[in-house]
C-alpha cells in the first residue's frame, strides 16, 4: 500500500477535563474524497482543525507524508481549509481574497492574476473578480472560499461543513460540483458534515465519529448496509432496530419469531440488535407476511409513502412503500434473509471487520446458490 | 495569534493599568491616612465623621445630585421616548449628543451671561415688569446649570434602551387590549429600566463631583464633594483631607453603581 | 386623538431642543456684539474675534490645547489598540472580565478623583507638573475609550478570519496588518476621534495636574470666567463649537461606514463623558 498522506496515531485532544477526542487512529490516502460524518460535538471538526494546525494534539502523532507535523504552524502546512461560514475577508474583493495566499508568499503579479482567473473559472465565477464580498450570494461566497483555498495548490483540502448554510437545491448542486472539482484536480478532500445524505452521496470513504471516537469507517455502501452498532444504524438513514437473539449461525429470533438470515460468527443465543431498513420492507397480504403488523399512520413523501405500524409484540415499524395503506388494517410484512443486518453489542471495529470479511464471502455464495 | 508576540505589544497597556489605574487609587487611599506632614493618622476620617461642616456638605452634595438626577430624568424620559419613535431617530440622537461636545466650561460660561444682574434673563424680567433678581450664586442657578449639562447623558442611555426594544412587544400589548398609556406603563417602562439605571449612573456620580460649576455659578454657596476635594488639594494644600473626601466620593460612586446595577446582565450571558 | 398626542410630542421635542441649544447659540450670538457684555446687543462687529486672534496668550493656549489633544490621542490610540487586541486574545473569561473592569475604572471615575489621584502620583514619582504631566494624564484617561471603541469591532470579527489567514500562509505580523487592523480600522478611527474630544473637553483633570508654567484653553477660560464676562471667550466658544461640529460630522461618517460594513445596523452609538 502507498504511504498515506495523512496519518493519526493515537491522537487525543482535551481541554482541562473535557476530552473531545479519545485516541483516534486514521489513515488518509492521497487523491480520494473522505468524509468525517457525525453529530455536532462528536469530534469531527476537532480532527479537521488538528490537520489544519489550528489545534494542538494533547497526545499522539499527526503525520503528513510520513513526517510528524504536530508542531508545524498552519501557515507552513500544505493543507488549506474552506471554512464553515467561508471566512472571506470583508475588506477585500473577490480577486484579493483569492489572491491572498499567493500575495503573502510574494508571488509575481502576472502569476497571481493567471491563477486567480483559473481558480474562478474552476468554481464558475469568471468575471466576478471586482465584486465586493457583501455583494455576493451565499452560493457565490461559497465558491470564492473554495477558489481561495485551492489557489494555494494544497495537497489536501479541508472542508468544514461548507454547505450547511446553503438551501437544499444549491446544496445538491454544490455536492456534485465539489466531487467534480476533486476528481479533476486529483487532490485529497476531507469533508466534514453532519448530513448523512451528503456523506453518502459524495464520499469515497466515510469516517463516522461519535463522542470523540471514530466508530466506523468504510465505503458509503458498507456503512449503510452494515452499520456496526445502534448509533451508526440510527444516524445513517432511517432504520428499524429491534432487540434479538442469535440462535445459531444464520438463524435469528426477534419480534417473537425466528428468521433465516446471512450473518454468523457469534456465540449461540447471543443477545444482538437487528436492523431492517424501511425501504427493504414490503407490505403484503397477511397470510404471505413473515410478520403481521397493524398500520398506525402514513404520510405521503412524494416518491413513496412513509408508513408506521406495530406488530403483535408492540414493536414500532417504519416502512417505505410505493402504494398507500389503510390505517387500522392488518397486513403482512415481508423481507429477505439478506435484508436482516445483525449488530453485536459493543463489538470493536476490528472484530466487526474481520467477521464481515468472513461472512461476506459466504453470503455471496449463499445468494448464488439460491438463484 | 501567537501569545508571546501579543504579550509584548500589550506591555504599554499593562503598564498603563498598573501606573494610571491601580497605583493612583492606592496612593489616594494611602494619602487619606496621612496628615500634612505625611505621617500615618486616622485623624482625617475622625475629623470628617465628627465635623458638622463635612457631614452637612456631604449630605448637601448628595441631596443636590439627587435633585439634579430627578430633574433630568423627568425631562429626559419623555424626550427619549418621543425621539425613539421618530423616523430619523439616529439623527435626533446626534442632535442630543452635539452639545456634549461643546466644552463644559463654555456652557457654564453662557449661564454667567444669562443669569448675571444685567444679564439677558433679568433684562427680560424687567421688560415684563419684574424687578431684577439676583440669580447668580444661588442654589437654583446651580441646579439649573447642572441639570442642563447632564440632560444629554440621561437621554442617551434611555433612548438606546427604547430603540432596542422590540416593536412586537408594543404591538402585542396593544393587540391584547392595552391602551397606549397602559402599554407605556406596563410594558415599555419596565423594559427600559436598564437605560434609566444607566442614565442615573451617568448623571448622579458626575454631579456629586462637579466643582467648577459650583465655583462659577453657585458662588461657593453649594459645596459638592468635588468642590471640597479641589479646595483641599489646590487651595488649602491639605491633601490628606482631600484624599479622605475622595475616598468618600469613591465609596458613594461604588454604592450608586451597585444600586443601579442591571440585574438582568448579572444572570449570565445576555444578548448575543 | 393620536394626532393630538403627536402634536404635543413634537412641541415637547422642539422645546427641549431649544433649551439645549439656546445657551450655546446665545454665547455665539453675543460674540458678534459691538458692546462688551452678554446683554443688550448693540450691533454687529468682528472686534471680539480680532481681539481674540490678537491675544497672544489665548492663541498660545489654543496651540497648547491642540498639541496636547493630538499627541495624547495618537499615543492613547496606539496603546489602547494593542490593549484591545490583548484583551481580545485573552482566553480565560475571569482574567478577561478583570481586565475589562480595570479598563473601565477611569471611564466611570469622577474627574476630580482622576485629577487628584494623578496629582498625588506625579508628585510621588517626582514628575515636574507642566506639559509632560498634562499629556500623560490625557493619554491615561483616553486609553479606555479607545479600547471600548476597538474591542467591539474585534469581537464582531469572525475568528475564522484569523484562521483563514494563517491557513493561507500569513504569519503573525501579516495576520495583524492585512486582516485584523483593516477590519478594526473604523473602530480605531472612532477611538482616535473620541480621544481627541476627551482631551479637548477636559478641564478638571488638567486643572489638577497643570502646575504653573503650562496651561490649556479650558483652564484659561476658567480663570477668565471667574473674573467675569470677556467676549473674546465668546468668540473662542463660537470657534470651538464649529470645531465640535466638524468632529461630530467626521465621527458620524466613520461610525456609519462601520455600521454599514458590519451589516448589523447599530447606528451611531457614541460614548461620551
Amino acid at each position: 500500500m502507498a504511504q498515506p498522506i495523512i496519518e493519526f496515531k493515537h491522537v487525543a485532544k482535551q481541554y482541562d477535563d473535557n476530552v473531545v477526542l479519545k485516541s483516534v487512529d486514521l489513515e488518509i490516502e492521497a487523491g480520494k474524497f473522505y468524509t468525517l460524518l457525525g453529530p455536532s460535538g462528536s469530534g469531527k471538526t476537532t480532527i479537521l482543525r488538528l490537520i489544519a494546525g489550528f489545534l494542538e494534539a494533547t497526545s499522539g502523532d499527526i503525520l503528513f507524508e510520513g513526517q510528524k507535523i504536530n508542531d508545524l504552524p498552519p501557515e507552513k502546512r500544505r493543507v488549506n481549509t474552506v471554512f464553515q461560514n467561508y471566512a472571506l475577508f470583508p475588506n477585500m474583493n473577490v480577486f484579493e481574497n483569492v489572491a491572498f495566499g499567493m500575495s503573502i508568499k510574494g508571488k509575481g503579479k502576472s502569476e497571481i492574476k493567471a491563477k486567480v482567473t483559473e481558480m474562478l473559472g474552476l468554481v464558475k465565477l469568471s468575471g466576478l473578480e471586482d465584486r465586493e464580498i457583501s455583494e455576493l450570494s451565499g452560493g457565490q461566497q461559497q465558491r470564492v472560499a473554495i477558489a481561495r483555498a485551492l489557489a494555494n495548490d494544497p495537497e489536501v483540502l479541508l472542508l468544514d461543513e461548507p454547505l450547511s448554510a446553503l438551501d437544499y437545491k444549491l446544496r445538491k448542486e454544490m455536492q456534485y460540483e465539489l466531487r467534480e472539482i476533486q476528481k479533476r484536480l486529483g487532490i485529497t478532500f476531507i469533508f466534514v458534515t453532519h448530513d448523512q445524505e451528503e456523506a453518502l452521496a459524495m464520499s469515497d470513504w466515510i469516517f463516522v465519529t461519535n463522542e470523540g471516537e471514530i466508530v466506523q469507517n468504510g465505503t458509503p455502501v458498507d456503512i449503510y448496509d452494515a452499520p456496526i452498532n445502534h448509533f451508526v444504524a440510527d444516524f445513517i438513514g432511517e432504520s428499524n432496530i429491534l432487540p434479538g437473539v442469535m440462535r445459531k449461525d444464520y438463524l435469528v429470533a426477534f419480534a417473537g419469531k425466528e428468521f433465516e438470515n446471512v450473518d454468523g460468527g457469534m456465540r449461540p443465543n447471543e443477545q444482538v440488535e437487528v436492523v431492517l431498513r424501511p425501504e427493504d420492507l414490503d407490505l403484503v397480504s397477511a397470510d404471505e407476511g413473515k410478520l403481521i403488523v397493524t398500520i398506525d399512520d402514513q404520510s405521503f413523501r412524494g416518491d413513496y409513502y412513509e408508513i408506521t405500524a406495530h406488530d403483535d409484540d408492540q414493536n414500532e415499524w417504519q416502512i417505505q412503500a410505493t402504494n398507500p395503506a389503510i390505517i387500522g388494517e392488518r397486513r403482512g410484512l415481508f423481507f429477505d434473509p439478506e435484508d436482516i443486518h445483525i449488530m453485536r453489542l459493543n463489538e470493536s471495529e476490528e472484530d466487526f471487520d474481520a467477521r464481515m470479511e468472513e461472512y461476506d464471502d459466504t453470503e455471496e455464495e449463499g445468494t448464488m446458490n439460491e438463484s | 495569534m501567537n501569545h508571546k508576540n501579543t504579550l509584548s505589544y500589550t506591555i504599554p497597556y499593562i503598564l498603563w493599568l498598573g501606573l494610571f489605574v491601580i497605583a493612583p487609587v492606592i496612593l489616594l487611599i494611602i494619602q487619606s491616612f496621612g496628615n500634612i506632614n505625611g505621617h500615618f493618622t486616622l485623624n482625617n476620617y475622625v475629623t470628617y465623621f465628627s465635623s458638622g461642616t463635612y457631614l452637612r456638605m456631604t449630605f448637601n452634595s448628595i441631596f443636590f445630585a439627587f435633585i439634579v438626577t430627578a430633574m433630568t430624568l423627568l425631562i429626559s424620559y419623555p424626550m427619549a421616548y418621543i425621539m425613539s419613535r421618530l423616523k430619523h431617530a439616529q439623527f435626533w440622537l446626534l442632535l442630543v449628543i452635539l452639545p456634549t461636545w461643546v466644552n463644559l466650561l463654555l456652557k457654564a460660561y453662557a449661564f454667567i451671561g444669562l443669569f448675571s444682574k444685567t444679564g439677558t434673563i433679568n433684562e427680560f424680567l424687567s421688560l415684563i415688569g419684574f424687578a431684577p433678581h439676583q440669580m447668580m450664586f444661588t442654589n437654583m442657578s446651580f441646579l439649573i446649570v447642572a441639570a442642563y449639562i447632564e440632560i444629554p447623558f440621561m437621554i442617551m442611555p434611555i433612548f438606546n434602551s427604547l430603540v432596542e426594544l422590540d416593536r412586537s412587544y408594543i404591538n402585542a400589548a396593544r393587540d391584547l387590549g392595552a391602551t397606549q398609556w397602559q402599554t407605556l406603563v406596563k410594558v415599555i417602562f419596565p423594559l427600559s429600566t436598564g437605560g434609566v439605571k444607566a442614565g442615573i449612573q451617568a448623571v448622579f456620580i458626575p454631579t456629586l463631583s462637579l466643582f467648577m460649576i459650583t465655583r462659577l455659578i453657585g458662588g461657593n454657596r453649594v459645596i459638592t464633594l468635588g468642590t471640597a476635594i479641589e479646595e483641599h488639594f489646590l487651595v488649602t494644600q491639605n491633601w490628606g483631607m482631600g484624599s479622605t473626601i475622595g475616598v468618600v466620593l469613591i465609596v458613594a460612586m461604588i454604592l450608586t453603581m451597585m444600586l443601579t446595577r442591571d440585574r438582568k446582565k448579572k444572570g449570565g450571558k445576555h444578548g448575543k | 386623538m393620536v394626532n393630538k398626542h403627536k402634536k404635543w410630542a413634537n412641541v415637547y421635542l422642539v422645546l427641549v431642543f431649544i433649551l439645549m441649544y439656546a445657551p450655546i447659540f446665545y454665547l455665539i450670538f453675543y460674540s458678534f456684539n459691538k458692546g462688551d457684555y452678554m446683554a443688550g446687543f448693540s450691533g454687529f462687529s468682528w472686534r471680539h474675534y480680532i481681539d481674540m486672534f490678537a491675544d497672544t496668550r489665548l492663541m498660545q493656549m489654543l496651540v497648547n490645547t491642540f498639541i496636547v489633544a493630538l499627541l495624547s490621542a495618537l499615543i492613547a490610540t496606539l496603546i489602547g489598540l494593542f490593549g484591545a487586541i490583548g484583551i481580545y486574545n485573552t482566553k480565560q473569561t475571569g482574567v478577561k472580565n478583570i481586565l475589562l473592569s480595570l479598563n473601565n475604572v477611569l471611564m466611570v471615575s469622577p474627574d476630580v478623583i482622576i485629577g487628584a489621584s494623578f496629582l498625588i502620583f506625579f508628585t510621588m514619582v517626582g514628575l515636574k507638573l507642566g506639559f509632560g504631566s498634562v499629556v500623560l494624564a490625557h493619554i491615561a484617561f483616553s486609553i479606555p475609550i479607545v479600547v471600548l471603541m476597538v474591542l467591539p469591532r474585534l469581537n464582531e470579527m469572525n475568528p475564522a478570519l484569523i484562521d483563514a489567514a494563517r491557513d493561507l500562509g500569513a504569519n503573525n505580523y501579516q495576520v495583524l496588518s492585512r486582516v485584523v487592523l483593516p477590519y478594526a480600522w473604523p473602530g480605531i478611527l472612532s477611538g482616535f476621534f473620541m480621544a481627541i474630544t476627551y482631551s479637548l473637553d477636559d478641564f478638571a483633570v488638567t486643572f489638577f495636574v497643570t502646575g504653573n508654567g503650562f496651561s490649556t484653553l479650558s483652564v484659561e477660560i476658567y480663570s477668565r470666567a471667574r473674573q467675569g464676562i470677556d467676549l473674546s471667550i465668546n468668540a473662542m466658544s463660537a470657534l470651538m463649537f464649529l470645531l465640535s461640529l466638524i468632529l461630530v460630522v467626521i465621527y458620524y461618517f466613520i461610525s456609519n461606514y462601520s455600521a454599514a460594513s458590519s451589516k448589523k445596523k447599530k447606528g451611531t452609538r457614541m460614548v461620551v463623558h
